[in-house]
């Protein structure tokens, strides 16, 4: 679970966090909606640990305060998942499993790529001939093979194809089932309400509004969204 | 930190580029350095023919008078050692034969700065070439970059989040290049050996191994300086401007500035001054060919009163000899005086100089790299001195034979025999062993050392304290 109590987060004069509660759950998808520099990002950073928060809690797992087993515990999965051009997906995995200190073999990291849905062909080729749908399976098998519990994705559906974007979805829905905790920075209004369960709006550093998905439809998420926006 | 190390070279490796300038270095260097042996090996052959010619000479030499032998002269040569091919140092300028004769010592009119001066300009196309000007250029095209691309696509995150610290990363990319320019200079190293195996010793084992450790020190300075410069910047065109910047002040405009200011702190006389100081100290003594004066009076009654007889016509031996050996012991203190002062003055400049290594690592690297050859300064001076040492046994020898081998006062028709000639023996150049003079190089290996070492710690630092957002 990630569980945020009451952060702050000020860059010099700008408040880009303002008291933001939040609370995923296991099993659960959260899809957190905002414009540009509404604090998403920031979010994410200091769930990261990137970032310092001013005043409030970061939970992530069990509540337990070492942060090595913090880190053990993420996966993340940029907008880009740029990975190593010159390496194969297997070998970008093994190098990334290797680093988060797991030894897998070959027949394993082609495992962990088929379940996040990889085409057996591609897992030889070279990352620099993959889409950016590919690489984000890549990189969800990256935090897949460490065995995360908490999933972080920023704008995880931009600039995917329909295809790509429901097949991430799905993989995603996959991961929650499986007792991850899933939480999603995005733009994409349809993307988070068919796979989100629960979704939270911010706007300049504050969390405006949150309501379950299955309580709206996307033409009333739309709706509500832009209200809060042009207010 | 090993296998983000292993995934550092497998992105070089793949990269054509690179693989095409590693071929490039590498073939140059091996050719550089196998021309190099040849070239030293064809001197080698060369010295050691026309020594022998010249002893041929010598040992067939008519019987004639020692004092026009000692006009005849002979040759000094400085052997060519198998290190020679890595770094010429100033034996460019300096040259590697001496012409010994009685009544001329040898002298060097050079500064070891303004060598260093000159050594810095492209010369030869010797591996130090390369060790010191391209290779260097190389390894920061491969630094500056390694921290910033992590960033700017993002990885760094994903690095990050895996586990590795930002210290692990900074440090593994250092340690996978500089282990390039290790693996270049350690291959130009191996090539030495495999075609000098006769020639190797304990004291050339020693110096190779400083040699190869002395730039290993540099490069590890100049990587960990470049990554540094791309943390602190984090833009990928500031660090390698002023990486480009700082190299360049390095290795063309310090030696420079620092050559002229330490000729300018402790200047030489000029050539004429000192031949004049020269010649004012030496027409106090005795003037071997034109005996006259008050000295050669003294040294008269001396010798008189020795053999206990009242003329030089009466004495048992030629008066002659011992005027010349005489005139030649005073040109030698005359010599020691001046030539004295002179060499001291060469070593403090060659000290400045070595201690500008505090801000300019080159300057250590480049003074360590001739040191380890034999072909710096130092080296040069013993090769003198032992000359110089020669030429005095030479001169004595000859003037003894002259003054106590049988002639009289007046006999100039008097000749030494063959044998006599054939048993003076010939010049043999003792190359000094490194550990003697390894006390002269401490100020080059400790500013390498400090710096390579202070440069870690500041990456060190700094990858602890860098926010890297």
């Amino acid at each position: 679970m990630i569980k945020l109590v009451g952060v702050f987060k000020k860059f010099d004069a700008h408040t880009a966090l303002n008291n933001l509660c939040l609370y995923v759950q296991s099993g659960e998808i959260y899809g957190l909606l905002g414009s540009n520099g509404a604090g998403k990002s920031t979010t994410l950073n200091l769930i990261l640990g990137f970032l310092k928060a001013d005043s409030g809690s970061i939970d992530i797992g069990n509540g337990s305060n070492n942060s090595s087993l913090k880190q053990d515990m993420i996966g993340y999965i940029p907008e880009n998942v740029n990975l190593y051009p010159y390496l194969s997906g297997v070998e970008n995995l093994d190098y990334f499993c290797k680093l988060s200190g797991f030894q897998y073999n070959k027949v394993e990291l082609s495992d962990f790529l088929n379940e996040c849905g990889l085409q057996t062909d591609a897992h030889h080729k070279l990352i620099s001939t993959y889409s950016k749908g590919m690489r984000q399976k890549v990189g969800i098998a990256i935090a897949y093979a460490k065995k995360a519990k908490v999933y972080l994705l920023d704008e995880p559906a931009s600039g995917l194809d329909p295809l790509s974007s429901n097949e991430l979805s799905e993989l995603l829905k996959k991961l929650a089932k499986n007792g991850a905790a899933i939480l999603m920075a995005s733009h994409d209004i349809f993307r988070v309400r068919e796979t989100c369960d629960k979704i939270g709006i911010l706007k300049n550093g504050n969390l405006v509004k949150e309501m379950n998905a299955s309580q709206v439809s996307s033409e009333e998420l739309e709706g509500i969204y832009l209200n809060f926006m042009k207010n | 930190m090993k296998n983000i190390v292993i995934n550092e070279w497998k992105g070089l490796f793949r990269n054509r580029l690179f693989l095409v300038l590693v071929c490039i270095f590498t073939i140059a260097l091996l050719l550089t350095t196998y021309l190099g042996i040849l070239q030293n090996n064809t001197q080698i052959l060369a010295q050691k023919e026309a020594q022998e010619h010249i002893r041929e000479q010598w040992d067939s030499m008519d019987p004639t008078n020692p004092h026009r032998a000692a006009h005849f002269g002979s040759y000094a040569f400085k052997p060519t050692n198998l290190l020679n091919s890595l770094d010429e140092g100033i034996n460019a300028v300096t040259g590697n034969v001496l012409r010994l004769e009685g009544h001329t010592q040898n002298d060097v009119m050079f500064s070891e700065a303004s060598q260093s001066l000159l050594i810095s300009k492209f010369g030869k196309l010797k591996p130090s070439l390369l060790f010191q000007f391209i290779i260097p250029l190389f390894l920061i095209f491969l630094s500056f970059n390694s921290y910033i691309a992590e960033r700017e696509s993002g990885r760094l995150k994903l690095l990050l989040v895996q586990g590795a610290s930002l210290k692990k990363i900074v440090f593994s990319k250092v340690f996978s290049i500089w282990i390039i320019g290790l693996l270049l200079l350690i291959s130009t190293t191996f090539v030495q050996l495999i075609f000098n195996t006769y020639d190797l010793s304990f004291d050339a084992i020693f110096r190779l191994i400083l040699f190869v450790c002395s730039y290993g020190c540099y490069y590890l300075t100049l990587i960990t300086l470049t990554v540094l410069l791309s943390l602190i910047f984090k833009n990928a065109t500031g660090a390698l401007s002023l990486s480009i910047v700082i190299w360049v002040m390095w290795t063309v405009f310090l030696p420079k500035i620092i050559g002229n200011t330490v000729e300018k702190i402790s200047p030489f006389p000029t050539r004429v001054e000192f031949q004049n100081a020269m010649d004012v100290d030496r027409s106090k003594g005795i003037d071997g060919h034109n005996p006259s004066g008050d000295r050669k009076k003294e040294l008269e009654e001396k010798t008189l009163a020795k053999y206990q007889v009242n003329s030089v016509s009466e004495l048992p031996v030629n008066f002659s000899g011992i005027l010349m050996q005489a005139d030649e012991e005073y040109g030698n203190d005359v010599w020691d005086k001046h030539f004295g002062s002179l060499y001291k003055q060469l070593q403090i400049q060659k000290r400045n100089y070595q201690l500008s290594g505090f801000f300019n690592p080159f300057a250590s690297v480049q003074s360590l790299s001739m040191g380890t050859a034999g072909t710096d300064m130092f080296h040069h001076l013993d090769f003198l001195k032992q000359a110089e040492n020669y030429r005095r046994f030479f001169i004595k020898k000859l003037n003894d034979e002259y003054a106590f081998g049988g002639s009289k006062t007046g006999d100039r028709s008097w000749k030494a025999d063959t044998k006599f000639f054939q048993s003076v023996k010939d010049f043999s150049y003792t190359f000094p062993v490194f550990l003697s003079f390894l006390s002269k190089y401490i100020l080059d290996i400790l500013f390498l050392f400090i710096w390579s070492v202070c440069l870690l710690f500041w990456l060190k630092y700094s990858s602890e304290k860098t926010i890297f957002l």
